[in-house]
C-alpha cells in the first residue's frame, strides 16, 4: 500500500562512511540510480557499502552498473531482480562476476523487461500496487516455470517487499483492448542516487537524460543523495523547472566529487572506458579479480585517496566539455575523437 | 595532412554513391549498412547499443535523413556528434528534442505505439524471428547465460517494424529457442500454454499485427512472410545459399533468394567510416580506400 510516513523526513548532510553505516543494511533491497554502467552510477556509496561488510543485497533494479558489478564482485547480492545483467555495454557486457556467482548458485536471478521494470518503479512511485503494461506477452518471461522467486519460495506473503505474484495476465476490462500484465510495484528499502547538484535541504537536480531516477526516488522508502556538490538551496531555486528531487523525499546528503566515477556525470565528467574495460578483463580470472579489489576496494583509505589514485591526468582527459557535455580528449576507441562543431545530421538536413 | 571535419562534409556528395567492390570493404560495415536499409525517412526508430546503433546512425547520415532516433535511457532525437558507447551516452542525447527517462520511453513513446521500426541485436533466433538473449540450456543451470531482456522484448514487441542484427551459427538460427525472451511471430499463449500465431496471443491489443520484419546476420539477410516465417532474401558476397544453410538451425525457404546482398556505396562507407565511427570503437579496424576514392579524398 502507498506509505504513510511516521514522520517528515529531514535530510541531513553525512559524510559517506556514516551515510551507508546509519542507512544501509545487510540484506536490503536496494537501487541505484544512473543507467547501465555509463551514467551517473552511485559508485562511491556501493564502493562504502562493500568496506563496510554490507552483503546479502536483493538488487531490484534494472540493470547492472558498475554498483552491481562490485557487489557482484565481492559476492554481497543475493537476490537480483532485474531485466538486464550486463553492466557495461561495449567496455564489457556480460557482468562475469554476476555470471560466476549464478554458476555457483549464491544468487536468485529474477528476470523481467526493461520497460516491465520502468512500470514497476512508476507503479512504486506513485503509490499504485500494481501496473498493467502490454510487452512482452507470450514471452518466457511470463512462463510460470521461470518464476525464480517463487520457485525460491519467496513469495509466499511473508516478504513485504517481494510481490506473491512475478505477474498476472489479464483481459482489459474497461476498452477491451487485448490481455495485459499485471505487474507488481517496485518498492525498495532504500535508493542510492548520485546527483550533480543537492540543495542543503535536499533539493536535487542533474543534467542530461533522467533514466528512472525520479520514479526510484519516490518508490524507495530510504534515499541517500551523493552529489558533485552542496550548493545553497536558494541557488536551486532561482530556476526550480531543473530540478528533479523534492527534499522531503531525502534522508540524507553527501558530498562526493567523482562520486560515480568511472561512470559519466554529463557537464562534470564522461565515463572511463578504458577503466571500465579494465574491469571487464579482470573479472575473467579470478586471481587478477583478487588483486582489482584489493586495489581499488580496499586499498584506498577513502574515495578521494582513490580518485588520487586514478590521477590528474586521467581526471582532465575525463572533464566534460561545458558545451556538449561529455569529454572528447578521452581515447574511447583506437582513434581519438575528431573536432565537431555541428553534427553532420543537422548541417545536411537540418532539425 | 589531417582533414578537418567540415574539410570531410564538404566532400560527401563528391564520394560516388555506387558499390564497392569486394574486398573494399570489411563484414560489419556491410551489415551496419544493410540494416540501414530498412530504415524508412519517416521513421521513428528505437535502437538498441552496439551495431544497431551504428547502422541506424549510418542511415540517418544517408537513406533516411528525416528518421527520428529513440534511445531507451530517455533521448529524443538527438543530433550525435561523436558515436555513443551506449544508449545512456550523453553523446546520443546532444542537441536532442527532448530528454525524459524510461517511463517516457517504454511508455509514452512505445506503449503509446509511436514507435515504427526497432532496432535490435539478439542472441539466437527462431524461423518465426522469436529472439532469444536470456539464455540457451536449462533455464536454471544454462550453459551460456547472456544478458537478458534489457529493452529487447518490449521493442521487439511493440514496434510496428523490428530489424534484427545477429551473429548466424547453426545453435543460433533454430527451429524453436530455448528461452523465447522476445516473442516473433509464434509465440506461447500462457492462458492455455500452445503455441500460437502473434496475431491471435497479441489480439485486440494495439500491437497485434507489429513484429520482425528483417534479420541481417554475417551471412545473409532475411525476410519474413504472410505466414510469419523467415526466409532467405540475399546472400553477402562470397557466400552461397548451401552455406547459408549450412549455419541455420532448420530447414530454410531458399526459394525467394534475390541474389547478393547490396554492397555499401562509397559514399556510404564514407559517411560510416569518418562520421558515424570515427573513433573506431564498433569497427575492428581503419579499412584503406580504393585510390581513385583516397583521391577524392585528398583532393
Amino acid at each position: 500500500m502507498p506509505r504513510l510516513r511516521e514522520k517528515t523526513k529531514k535530510a541531513e548532510i553525512l559524510s559517506l562512511e556514516e551515510a551507508v553505516k546509519r542507512y544501509v543494511k545487510d540484506g536490503q533491497v536496494i537501487a541505484f540510480s544512473g543507467f547501465t554502467g555509463f551514467n551517473r552510477n552511485p559508485v562511491a556509496l556501493a564502493w562504502e557499502a562493500i568496506r563496510q561488510g554490507r552483503k546479502n543485497f536483493h538488487v531490484l533494479d534494472r540493470h547492472g552498473s558498475c554498483c552491481t558489478w562490485m557487489l557482484n564482485a565481492v559476492g554481497a547480492i543475493k537476490i537480483y531482480e532485474t531485466d538486464w545483467v550486463g553492466w557495461g555495454e561495449m567496455a564489457g557486457k556480460l557482468d562475469i562476476n554476476l555470471n560466476n556467482q549464478y554458476k555457483k548458485g549464491n544468487i536468485i536471478l529474477e528476470d523481467y523487461s526493461h520497460g516491465a521494470m520502468a512500470m514497476r518503479f512508476l507503479a512504486g512511485a506513485i503509490g499504485a500496487p500494481f501496473i498493467p503494461y502490454y510487452a512482452p506477452l507470450g514471452s518466457d518471461l511470463y512462463d510460470d516455470r521461470y518464476d525464480a522467486l517463487g520457485k525460491a519460495g519467496l513469495r509466499d506473503g511473508s516478504h513485504p517487499k517481494i510481490a506473491k505474484k512475478k505477474y498476472i495476465q489479464m483481459e482489459d476490462p474497461f476498452y477491451g483492448d487485448g490481455d495485459v500484465m499485471l505487474l507488481p510495484a517496485a518498492r525498495p528499502d532504500v535508493a542510492l542516487i548520485h546527483v550533480t547538484q543537492c540543495g542543503e535541504k535536499g533539493t536535487a537536480r542533474w543534467r542530461g537524460i533522467g533514466t528512472i531516477d525520479k520514479e526510484l526516488v519516490f518508490a524507495c522508502d530510504k534515499v541517500i543523495i551523493t552529489c558533485e556538490e552542496i550548493v545553497p538551496e536558494s541557488e536551486l531555486r532561482k530556476e526550480p523547472n531543473l530540478n528533479q528531487i523534492p527534499y522531503f523525499t531525502v534522508d540524507a546528503i553527501v558530498e562526493c566529487p567523482y562520486g560515480a566515477y568511472p561512470s559519466a556525470v554529463p557537464f562534470f565528467y564522461d565515463y572511463d572506458a578504458p577503466f571500465m574495460r579494465g574491469m571487464d578483463a579482470a573479472s575473467r580470472n579470478e586471481e587478477d579479480l583478487k588483486k582489482w579489489i584489493d586495489e581499488w576496494i580496499y586499498g584506498p583509505a577513502t574515495w578521494e585517496e582513490l580518485m588520487t589514485k586514478v590521477g590528474a591526468k586521467r581526471l582532465m582527459e575525463l572533464k566534460a566539455d561545458s558545451t556538449t557535455g561529455y569529454s572528447t580528449r578521452i581515447l574511447r576507441g583506437k582513434k581519438p575523437a575528431p573536432r565537431v562543431t555541428v553534427p553532420l545530421s543537422v548541417a545536411r538536413s537540418g532539425y | 595532412m589531417k582533414k578537418s571535419i567540415e574539410e570531410l562534409m564538404a566532400l560527401i556528395d563528391l564520394i560516388p554513391d555506387e558499390p564497392a567492390k569486394v574486398g573494399e570493404f570489411i563484414l560489419p560495415e556491410l551489415m551496419a549498412i544493410a540494416i540501414a536499409h530498412e530504415v524508412r525517412n519517416d521513421d521513428i526508430v528505437f535502437a538498441g547499443t552496439g551495431l544497431p546503433m551504428v547502422g541506424i546512425m549510418t542511415a540517418n547520415l544517408t537513406v533516411a535523413p528525416n528518421a527520428l532516433l529513440i534511445y531507451e535511457a530517455g533521448i529524443c532525437d538527438g543530433k550525435t556528434m561523436h558515436v555513443p558507447m551506449s544508449v545512456c551516452d550523453q553523446r546520443a542525447a546532444n542537441m536532442s528534442s527532448t530528454l525524459g527517462g524510461l517511463v517516457d520511453t517504454f511508455g509514452y513513446y512505445l506503449q503509446q505505439h509511436f514507435v515504427t521500426l526497432g532496432f535490435l541485436g539478439g542472441a539466437a533466433i527462431d524461423k518465426y524471428g522469436g529472439v532469444n538473449v536470456t539464455s540457451i540450456g536449462d533455464y536454471y543451470s544454462p550453459q551460456h547465460r547472456f544478458t537478458g531482456s534489457g529493452g529487447n522484448s518490449d521493442i521487439g514487441t511493440m514496434s510496428h517494424r523490428v530489424a534484427y542484427i545477429i551473429l548466424q551459427e547453426k545453435r543460433r538460427f533454430l527451429e524453436k529457442n530455448d528461452y523465447t525472451t522476445t516473442p516473433g511471430w509464434y509465440c506461447t499463449d500462457w492462458k492455455d500454454g500452445k503455441w500460437k500465431p502473434k496475431k491471435e496471443v497479441w489480439a485486440g491489443t494495439p500491437f497485434a499485427e507489429s513484429g520482425p520484419c528483417a534479420v541481417v546476420s554475417n551471412f545473409a539477410t532475411y525476410g519474413f512472410d504472410d505466414e510469419g516465417l523467415i526466409y532467405l532474401q540475399t546472400t553477402h558476397p562470397g557466400v552461397s545459399v548451401a552455406q547459408v544453410q549450412e549455419n541455420c538451425g532448420f530447414d530454410l525457404n531458399v526459394s525467394r533468394v534475390e541474389g547478393e546482398t547490396a554492397h555499401p556505396t562509397y559514399r556510404e562507407l564514407f559517411v560510416l567510416r569518418e562520421f558515424v565511427d570515427a573513433e573506431l570503437i564498433f569497427l575492428p579496424q581503419k579499412v584503406e580506400y580504393p585510390p581513385e576514392i583516397q583521391k577524392i579524398i585528398d583532393g
